[in-house]
């Protein structure tokens, strides 16, 4: 599956016809998003004409069938470059709208601007969301630049986040992550990416455009590869990431069972890397660091701890089959807990409650989607913990109690790698 | 007088002990083969259990909640002692139709002809019912975690419903199969489907209109947000 399908190949080939040795190329992967990618592609334009204007660049918006007019927009998408003080250019940047084929989803989508990227040898590449409000030129220069010019080959989005925005992120896939590949990129599923083409060419090349990475999955799927695979990384500080509110029916079950799903089955493929290292280490930060003003979340720790409370209620017969009995008494004692302010969901047990989802499903010991599943009712267990120890919290403490979990997770490495060897 | 004594007791006598002289290989034949038939499935019976535990099959069967619905139903021998004894009786079984065929006996020769094309029915049945409690397990788990995940407060209850209506229709294909009551079964688990289904939907018509209203408030109108929670997970 690692070949271009006929269709794919072939429209890209006539698009692209008369462009070769494009120097940048920033994809955007997008399905319905006529309100907000009219932003999107004239920041990008922006970025490209202010910060590499002599360059040769492409903008590819990979479409997935909109029914809303995107393509469209993107194509009468024009900037007044006046307005923002900037010297016109001409023939230097193209604009090239392709429907993406294969299996719907945003890693199709990305499969098609990586074809592209090979196609015209593009030297640096950045893919962004469609739905961002908050995106400016400077994200251009700060995802293509390391790449253009310190030859990063992988270019991770450090955004800045209210305390309880990514709470997937903070409490399984940063710490789980750098714990098992030793690299500190704080946002390893931002979306927004900068990469090599020498690393498109080696994503083209995967197996992987058949299975979910091709749905679902893709950030996490293009960060794990780039940083197993010892490709040169970095990340670029982004300010904040405002975006069009994802489907508010999303189901927080299935968002665990892809997201957390496409950690653990990465860990399959890579447990040769993993296995051997320990601890962590930083990685270069691009961009000024600054603080944002960011809208306050509301959050509804009763109903969260309901949630958690009648799973370990209901759950238990199951997660006895996977659950040493140390954890699962914990979680009993912890759901019998009357006394909210007193509710605590320790690092430690946390920890070990996540190796535990991950060794049942390494051991395929019932459904992996049962499994990944049962996981929602613990994790607002632990979100809710989390809340209530940092309602007053600052930011940078928040950070700090961060990475306290992460060294926590760091820690027990050795506990996960003798249970995944069948050593314990 | 001796020739009556002779006609009346020793002439039958001499052909039951000719017949008897007779059958007799055969009743020796059978009984070695039935004798040699037990050995075998003991043999069987060993080796299905050594393998069961080389392939750590106990472990699987306990995964997968089988062991404990054993428990339940008051059986104490391990899954893996348990199918060893079953391939135990069927070899045993087995042995005795052929030991029974060897005998030539011609009532014997006609039960067993209908009980040979009857078998086929009763290996369907147990496929039936074996995949009937696979899926129960499965989906009765499904729609538990599932409902859990949802916040409903019938969680529990619901995924027994789940679990026991497909038992329910696995026993009733089971029965049908087997030719067991077969119109009965089908009418009584049509009456008992159409009758939960009625009291389910008169359960939620009337007892649920106010929470019905109260949910389509709380998910159409603007306002009444007590409940919100905008966390972003991602």
């Amino acid at each position: 599956m690692s070949g271009k399908t006929p269709d794919a190949a072939g429209i890209s080939r006539a698009k692209t016809a008369g462009l070769k040795n494009v120097d940048i190329l920033v994809g955007i992967p997008s399905f319905n998003n006529a309100r907000t990618i009219g932003h999107v592609v004239r920041a990008v334009e922006a970025g490209l004409t202010k910060y590499f204007p002599g360059r040769r660049a492409v903008l590819v918006n990979s479409d997935g069938g909109s029914s809303d007019g995107t393509t469209d927009v993107v194509r009468d998408a024009s900037l007044d470059l006046d307005s923002i003080l900037l010297d016109h250019r001409k023939g230097a940047f193209r604009k090239l709208v392709i429907p993406y084929h294969g299996i719907p989803g945003k890693g199709s989508a990305f499969r098609t601007v990586f074809e592209i990227a090979r196609e015209l040898e593009a030297k640096a590449c950045a893919v962004v969301d469609a739905d961002l409000r908050s995106i400016t030129p400077e994200w251009v220069e700060l995802l293509i630049k390391p790449v253009l010019e310190e030859s990063y080959d992988y270019v991770a989005p450090y955004y800045m986040r209210h305390k309880y925005d990514g709470t997937i992120t903070n409490t399984i896939v940063y710490p789980l992550t750098r714990a098992l590949y030793g690299k500190r990129i704080r946002q390893p599923i931002g979306g927004d990416f900068g990469f090599s083409g020498r690393l498109a060419s080696f994503y083209l090349g995967k197996d992987v455009w058949a299975s979910d990475v091709a749905r679902f999955g893709i950030d996490i799927w293009m960060t794990t590869t780039a940083v197993a695979n010892g490709f040169k990384l970095c990340q670029a500080f982004l300010g904040a990431k405002i975006h069009d509110a994802k489907d508010p029916a999303a189901d927080l079950s299935a968002m665990l069972h892809q997201v957390v799903g496409s950690v653990f089955d990465l860990m399959e493929d890579y447990a040769d890397i993993w296995r051997t290292i320990r601890d962590s280490e930083p990685v270069a930060t691009f961009g000024f660091v600054y603080s944002v003003g960011l809208e306050p979340i509301p959050v509804n720790l009763e109903k969260m701890i309901e949630k958690f409370q009648m799973g370990v209620r209901e759950l238990a017969p199951f997660y006895r089959s996977f659950l040493p009995d140390d954890i699962l008494a914990f979680l009993t004692d912890l759901a019998a807990q009357s006394d909210r302010g007193a509710f605590a969901y320790p690092d430690s047990a946390w920890v070990r409650t996540i190796i535990h989802f991950v060794l049942a499903c390494h051991r395929k010991l019932a459904s992996r989607e049962h499994i990944l599943k049962s996981l929602t009712p613990l994790y607002l267990g632990k979100v809710a913990s989390f809340v209530i120890e940092t309602w007053e919290s600052p930011a940078e403490e928040v950070e700090r109690r961060l990475e306290g979990l992460c060294r926590s997770f760091e820690s027990e490495k050795d506990y996960l790698i003798e249970r995944w060897n069948g050593q314990a | 007088m001796k020739a009556i004594f002779d006609r009346v007791f020793i002439q039958p006598l001499r052909e039951v002990f000719q017949k008897l002289a007779g059958f007799a290989p055969s009743l020796l034949t059978g009984i070695v083969v039935f004798a040699a038939g037990l050995v075998l499935a003991w043999l069987v019976k060993l080796l299905v259990v050594r393998i069961i535990r080389i392939l750590k099959l106990d472990a699987a069967f306990a995964r997968s909640g089988v062991t404990e619905a054993l428990q339940k139903m008051a059986v104490k021998d391990t899954p893996a002692k348990l199918i060893g004894r079953m391939f135990f009786w069927l070899v045993a079984f087995i042995f005795f139709v052929l030991a029974l065929s060897v005998m030539r006996v011609p009532v014997i020769d006609q039960l067993l002809e209908r009980l040979l094309l009857y078998l086929p029915n009763i290996f369907v049945a147990l496929v039936v019912l074996a995949i009937g409690w696979f899926l129960g397990n499965f989906l009765g788990r499904a729609t538990l975690i599932a409902s859990v995940n949802a916040g409903s407060k019938i969680a529990g209850p619901l995924s027994k419903g789940v679990k026991g209506v497909i038992l329910l229709f696995a026993f009733v294909m089971a029965f049908e199969q087997l030719g067991i009551g077969r119109s009965t079964v089908i009418a009584a688990f049509a009456i008992m489907f159409g009758g939960v289904v009625l009291a389910l939907a008169l359960a939620f018509g009337l007892g649920g209109r106010d929470l019905a209203r109260t949910f389509l408030e709380k998910r159409f109108k603007k306002n009444g947000d007590a409940d919100r929670d905008d966390l972003k997970h991602l």
